[in-house]
C-alpha cells in the first residue's frame, strides 16, 4: 500500500498519513484528492491537474517537475507532499 | 546601494528556548507544537562581524540592478508567478517582480517596497552584484534579536503597530478561518496585490537592537543556509523533515503571516529551485 505524508497543518487533527494507490504519479495525487476532496486546491489546479509548484517525493528522492509526468509510484512508496515554503 | 549596519560578532543562543513553545501551546493560534520544533533546541551559534542591509532590498534598487545587467528573474523567464487569491496559491502569468500581482499591478508607488517575486538565485544574482552576499541564517537571527533572546525585534511584547503583519491590516487573528475571511475581503476590494509596505515604515519602534527595520513582516527573506535541523533527535513535522538538505532557511515572516510566525527565531524553508511568491523578497550581508 502506498503511503502518502503531507503536512501536519492540512488537517485539524494533524494528521499526515493516509493511503493511496501506486500507478503513474499524476494520477496517484488525482486519486487521492478523489479520496480526500478537502486537499483538492492544495494539489490541483482549477483543471484538475497537478499543481507544479507543489513538490513531491517518492521515498527519499525529490521528484524534479519536468520528470513528474513520466514517475511511477511503486506499490510500498511513500509520497511526501512537500510545499514549496514548509514550515512556519 | 542599501543602508547597511555593522553587526558585531557574537555568541548566542540561536533558536527557540522551549518556554516559547510553552507559549506557544498555551496561545490562541492555529499551529500544533510539532510544527514549531525545527527551530528547537537552541545551540550556540558564533557568528563574526559582519554587515547587513538595514532594509528589506526594494523594487527600485531591483530595478536598477535589471537596467544595468539586463538580468531576467526565474518568474520572468517562466511567464508566471505565485499569488495567493481567494481560492489559494494560483500561478499568475504575468505576475514578475515589477508587476506583483499581475500585469497592469506595481507601479512607482512601490519603489520602495521590497521586491517580491524573487527567488534564491535572483537574490543572490542581485547581491552578486552588489558586491554582498546573502546573510546566513545565523547573522540573519542575531541581527533581528542580538545576542540575548526575545521574541521580535523590539522585545517580548507583541506589538501590533510595530511590523507589517496581517494582524496590522485585520486586527488580531487567531485562526485560519478569520485570516481567509480577511484576505478575501481584500482579494475582492484590490485582488490579489501584496500588502508590503515601504521599508521602515515601522522604524524605529519596530527595529532590531543593530537598527535593522523589517525583520518582523513585510516580507519572507531568502538566507544562505541549506535547511538542516538543529539536532538530529529533533521531531518534527515530516514534510519540514523532507525539507532539510533540500530547502534554503527564509526568515522573518511577512505581510501575510499573524505574530507567531513573524518571531526572530522562526523558520521556514524555501524551495531555492526557482520557486518565489508576492510575499518573498530578500536583504543582502556583506563581510567587514
Amino acid at each position: 500500500m502506498v503511503r502518502i505524508v503531507v503536512p501536519t497543518v492540512w488537517t485539524p487533527q494533524g494528521r499526515t498519513d493516509f493511503e493511496g494507490s501506486p500507478g503513474p504519479l499524476d494520477e496517484v495525487v488525482r486519486d487521492f484528492v478523489a479520496r480526500h476532496p478537502e486537499f483538492g486546491r492544495r494539489l490541483l489546479d482549477a483543471d484538475g491537474a497537478p499543481l507544479r509548484y507543489v513538490n513531491i517525493c517518492i521515498d527519499d528522492d525529490l521528484i524534479p517537475r519536468h520528470l513528474r509526468t513520466a514517475a511511477t509510484v511503486g506499490p510500498d512508496a511513500v509520497v511526501t507532499i512537500l510545499s514549496p515554503m514548509a514550515g512556519g | 546601494m542599501g543602508e547597511m549596519r555593522r553587526v558585531p560578532g557574537g555568541v548566542f543562543q540561536q533558536g527557540t528556548p522551549e518556554w516559547v513553545l510553552d507559549w506557544l501551546d498555551d496561545a490562541d493560534q492555529p499551529l500544533p507544537r510539532l510544527w514549531f520544533a525545527d527551530e528547537t533546541p537552541q545551540f550556540t551559534a558564533v557568528v563574526a562581524p559582519f554587515r547587513i542591509d538595514r532594509f528589506p532590498v526594494t523594487v527600485g534598487e531591483y530595478a536598477r540592478f535589471v537596467r544595468d545587467t539586463g538580468y531576467r528573474t526565474e518568474a520572468e523567464r517562466r511567464g508566471f508567478g505565485l499569488v495567493y487569491t481567494e481560492h489559494g496559491w494560483v500561478e499568475r502569468d504575468g505576475v514578475t517582480w515589477y508587476a506583483p500581482g499581475g500585469p497592469g499591478t506595481g507601479g512607482t508607488e512601490f519603489a520602495d517596497h521590497p521586491v517580491v517575486h524573487v527567488s534564491f538565485t535572483d537574490a543572490r544574482e542581485f547581491a552578486a552584484w552588489c558586491d554582498k552576499r546573502l546573510p546566513t541564517e545565523a547573522e540573519w537571527e542575531f541581527a533581528a534579536r542580538g545576542p540575548d533572546f526575545r521574541i521580535w525585534p523590539w522585545g517580548d511584547e507583541w506589538d501590533a503597530g510595530a511590523a507589517n503583519t496581517a494582524e496590522l491590516h485585520a486586527g488580531p487573528l487567531t485562526s485560519l478561518a478569520a485570516w481567509q475571511q480577511w484576505w478575501r475581503v481584500e482579494c475582492a476590494r484590490r485582488g490579489p496585490v501584496p500588502r508590503t509596505s515601504p521599508v521602515g515604515a515601522f522604524s524605529e519602534r519596530g527595529d532590531s537592537p543593530f537598527g535593522c527595520a523589517d525583520m518582523a513582516g513585510n516580507v519572507y527573506e531568502w538566507t544562505s543556509t541549506s535547511s538542516r535541523l538543529y539536532a538530529d533527535t529533533v521531531r518534527c513535522d515530516p514534510t519540514v523533515a523532507m525539507a532539510m538538505g533540500r530547502y534554503r532557511v527564509i526568515r522573518g515572516g511577512s505581510w501575510m503571516n499573524f505574530r507567531y510566525q513573524v518571531r526572530c527565531s522562526e523558520r521556514m524553508h524555501g524551495d531555492p529551485g526557482g520557486w518565489s511568491s508576492f510575499a518573498h523578497g530578500f536583504r543582502c550581508a556583506a563581510d567587514l
